[in-house]
């Protein structure tokens, strides 16, 4: 064990506080559900991993290699599409179905790839919104084959079974919150393991200056599509995991604008280019509007006694803060652009720093 | 000795604007060539060109034999011709080690490996007390040093520098022209850009002048001085 | 050959407003080069404000127009001042994001008020038509088009003969030099910004007789507006008007011999090749 510890901290620049820390963390998380059994909580714990997994896969690509896609639905509508329509016309289980969307989404990043690529900064920008743009339209449009607008609804999960054994067959929400830690971790694992690797330097130095990185050997083309591709995938993984966990979807919910945005504001608000990033995003949105939208926050402000709740504005807050989730998201977006440029992460770190250097 | 980079009658337009016309030399392996000329007289377009940044509009480059032109920059790394940016380009973000292991991963895939031939390159610009610095906040002299060690662990066996004293203190260029003649020692062929009349005489074994993207002259450095048309155009106005 | 001729002039007439949203977006773009993903939303604060002059005083759309002008005007000159101005150096995606941030404090603020129920400004002339030689035009799109031709117009006199509009246009070209040239640069963005926000509140207004007023329409209308500015040239006036009328037709051609649901994705097919194959767009050399 030590040796292990020692040889992944030499090899990849890990502490090994990190990695003990990451243990605690983990056997936390593998033993809550055992401990909490309310659906409420354990429905928020896996918002919070599909986000960080959204988040995890387009920072590969959008923090480490510089290149903002603003149009990310387009992965996670079509992972959650395919395997969606899979599982629904053709019987063919989420578990299965998840790997043929990975598969669609590979061709269909390779072609956006191909497309946004040869564009550079804003130019880039607006081109992934097109072609995610066109995704959803199709699938609006195709309504023999996606059922257009109004949807598909997922009208049985098949039970997980392995040769004759039913491993789980869905009916509470612990197997999905295991998928979802699963998943995360991956994702995660993944990003650290690129993030240390030729790969992550290669992503790195074309972020910070693609003519440079060009004339020091770097095969721009190639680098882009393989972080594309990885987080493509990943994201993918997420829309497949959603279509099956919320058992509904349709163009607005899975492959819309608003989706891609939300993608890149969980980096933006946590750090972006930052493996923790995307998990302190999470970790400060989804409860944020998860509180909204249960409207907790107006109990809240009814319990402190700073409205009445038969008051006009009571009744207003009542009936309206739980719509107020893309609000704070952007009010969030401005603040954290304009005051904290490297998220709440690297404003946390510099507010330390800056104590740091007051004390000694 | 065959020539190891052959420029035949390279010509570049912007528009209606000619950055290069017809020019041609060679350059022989080992040596320093230095290339001058006035401000706007077209020494980065022709860096550009031979380098893959931009097809020339007309003409031809053969390094080691082999024609370059339309080949992407990052082969023309791969096959042993590397540059620097007049303007630096320093990866900021990126630790000054991190920077020159970009250049180092060009021929290992190894991050060990590349650590220590990025170790090795910042003894050599002196600047491996600073590994750990964030390239982005470095001042000018060492942005332009790295540069250089960045670009010595592609392992070149042709580099272009282009003004890397500029903009440097007296001690500071003194340092480089010694780089460059340690680089050269080493067995690598370069050529220099350089505005400092006194350095590039110092260094390089031939010089070719540019003058309004043309090839005014060619020739060793006492030749270049005491040329009529170089000393009209160029040397007089300056000095 | 009368459906053709018909959906043509539609078209031109709808293109005629979408040509303002795109000069808007470029004149941002030009003066500032930040791209306003909050263009959309400015617009539909539009709608709401001619809808609301509507439905409580009374006002005709058409006639809020000179309201929404000036006050759009100095909205759009306050972002400026108090959000944008702080980003100029930063980053391209940071200010992109920035502005989609503030589009959703705008669309979901209005939300809050409104919710997200379609509303309807109905005046006696909404669905009407006027007949010219056998081919029916739609009597808001023709009010709308000449509203446009003459806010156009308007808006070239001022960027070309006035000193202030010469200065917008230097800065556009080269903002340090215009800077060295004595030009007041930041209050030159900030009526950059007011113009802009000013243009696509009266595209709003102008079209809230014949569109669904609801808190999100603005995003359709963002993406649109950077199809006909991509398509035009970002930052070319001449450009953004020629890009709104090719947009308008091949979207109301496209709806008849194709289907409605299918042309917004000619519409984004049209903007990809255009970015692929001719990024500086149809009018990409002359600025302004
Ligand atoms: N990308 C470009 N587009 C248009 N003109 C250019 C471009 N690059 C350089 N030029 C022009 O080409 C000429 C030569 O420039 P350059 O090669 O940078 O000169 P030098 O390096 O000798 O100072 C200059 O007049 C410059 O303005
Ligand atoms: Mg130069």
């Amino acid at each position: 064990m030590r040796t292990l510890l020692k040889k992944l901290s030499d090899n990849r620049g890990i502490s090994p506080v990190t990695i003990c820390l990451w243990i605690v963390v983990l056997a936390g998380l593998a033993v809550f559900p055992k401990f909490v059994d309310s659906p409420y909580a354990l429905h928020i714990m896996i918002l919070l991993f599909l986000s960080t997994i959204m988040g995890e896969s387009w920072n590969i690509l959008g923090g480490y290699t510089g290149q903002y896609s603003v149009g990310h639905a387009a992965y996670f509508g079509v992972g959650a599409y395919t395997t969606m329509m899979l599982m629904q016309y053709k019987q063919i289980p989420p578990w299965y179905g998840m790997w043929v969307g990975a598969a669609v989404v590979v061709v269909v990043a390779l072609v956006i790839g191909s497309i946004c690529f040869r564009l550079r900064g804003p130019y880039f920008v607006l081109a992934s919104i097109a072609v995610a743009e066109i995704l959803r339209l199709v699938a609006m449009n195709l309504k023999d084959f996606t059922n257009g607008a109004e949807g598909i609804l997922a009208t049985e999960i098949p039970p997980f079974k392995i040769g004759e054994t039913v491993v789980t067959d869905f009916l509470s929400k612990v197997p999905f919150y295991y998928i979802g830690l699963v998943f995360a971790v991956v994702t995660i694992i993944v990003t650290v393991l690129v993030q240390h690797s030729k790969l992550g330097y290669y992503f790195q130095a074309i972020r910070e200056d693609q003519d440079a990185a060009h004339s020091l050997g770097i095969n721009l083309a190639f680098h882009k599509n393989v972080a594309l591709l990885f987080s493509a995938v990943l994201t993918s993984m997420a829309g497949s995991f959603y279509a099956i966990y919320i058992g509904f979807i349709d163009p607005p919910t899975v492959l819309a604008l608003d989706i891609s945005v939300q993608i890149v504001l969980i980096c933006i608000i946590g750090g972006i280019g930052t493996i923790y990033g995307p998990v302190v995003g999470s970790l400060v949105l989804v409860p944020l509007s998860e509180a909204l939208r249960s409207n907790l926050i107006a109990q809240g402000i009814f319990k402190l006694g700073l409205a009445s709740e038969e008051s006009a504005v009571g009744i207003f807050l009542k009936e309206h803060l739980a719509h107020a989730h893309a609000l704070i998201y952007g009010i969030l977006v401005v603040v954290v652009i304009l005051f904290m440029p490297d998220g709440v992460l690297g404003f946390v770190k510099k507010l330390f720093t800056a104590r740091k250097r007051e004390n000694a | 000795m065959g020539a190891i980079l052959e420029i035949k009658h390279v010509s570049k337009f912007f528009g209606g604007l000619a950055a290069n016309s017809d020019v041609s030399f060679d350059m022989t392996e080992g040596m320093i060539m230095g290339l001058i000329g006035p401000n706007g007289a077209g020494k980065t377009t022709l860096f550009n060109c031979i380098t893959g940044y931009y097809p020339p509009s007309r003409g031809e480059v053969l390094f080691k034999g082999m024609k370059m032109n339309g080949l992407e920059p990052n082969k023309v790394c791969k096959l042993g011709m590397a540059r620097t940016w007049q303007k630096v380009r320093p990866l900021a973000k990126m630790s000054v080690l991190d920077n020159v292991m970009v250049g180092a991963l060009c021929r290992t895939n190894s991050l060990k490996v590349a650590r220590d031939i990025a170790m090795e390159q910042l003894k050599v610009v002196r600047m491996d007390k600073k590994a750990d610095f964030l390239a982005g906040g470095l001042p000018i002299g060492e942005r332009k040093k790295l540069e250089v060690a960045r670009v010595l662990a592609t392992k070149p066996v042709l580099l272009l520098l282009d003004e890397v004293m500029g903009g440097l203190n007296p001690a500071e260029s003194e340092e480089i022209i010694q780089l460059i003649l340690e680089i050269k020692k080493a067995g690598v062929t370069q050529m220099v850009i350089e505005h400092d009349m006194k350095a590039i005489m110092r260094i390089s074994d031939r010089i070719v002048v540019l003058n309004s993207g043309e090839k005014l002259a060619e020739g060793n450095p006492q030749e270049i001085v005491t040329n009529q048309a170089v000393i009209d155009a160029y040397l007089g106005s300056e000095h | 050959m009368t459906v053709l001729l018909q959906s043509l002039i539609s078209g031109i007439l709808i293109g005629g407003v979408y040509a303002l949203i795109g000069i808007g977006l470029t004149i941002i773009f030009g003066v500032m080069r930040v791209i306003n993903f909050a263009h959309g939303d400015i617009l539909m604060l539009g709608m709401y404000l001619t809808y609301n002059l509507f439905t409580k005083l009374g006002i005709d759309p058409y006639v809020s127009v000179l309201i929404c002008i000036p006050v759009m005007f100095i909205y759009g000159g306050l972002l400026q001042k108090i959000f944008i101005n702080r980003m100029l150096g930063a980053l391209p995606q940071n200010q992109i994001l920035l502005t989609i941030g503030l589009g959703l404090i705008m669309s979901n603020t209005m939300m809050l008020i409104y919710t997200s129920d379609y509303k309807i400004l109905t005046t006696s002339y909404s669905s009407s038509s006027v007949n010219v030689a056998g081919i029916s035009v739609s009597e808001p799109l023709a009010i709308s088009f000449l509203i446009t031709a003459a806010i156009t117009t308007a808006l070239y006199w001022f960027l070309m003969k006035t000193d202030t509009g010469q200065a917008i246009r230097a800065t556009a070209q080269d903002r340090e030099a215009a800077q060295l040239m004595g030009i007041n640069v930041k209050w030159m963005s900030i009526l950059a910004f007011g113009m802009g926000s000013a243009l696509a509140a009266t595209a709003g207004a102008l079209i809230s007789p014949t569109y669904y007023i609801f808190p999100q329409v603005g995003s359709t209308f963002t993406l649109k507006a950077f199809v006909i500015t991509v398509l035009g040239g970002m930052g070319s006036i001449v450009g953004a008007t020629l890009g709104g009328i090719i947009i308008g037709v091949a979207e109301s051609v496209g709806a008849v011999y194709i289907s409605s649901g299918w042309k917004d994705v000619i519409v984004f097919v049209l903007f990809i090749l255009v970015l692929l194959f001719k990024p500086a767009g149809l009018m990409g050399k002359s600025r302004m």
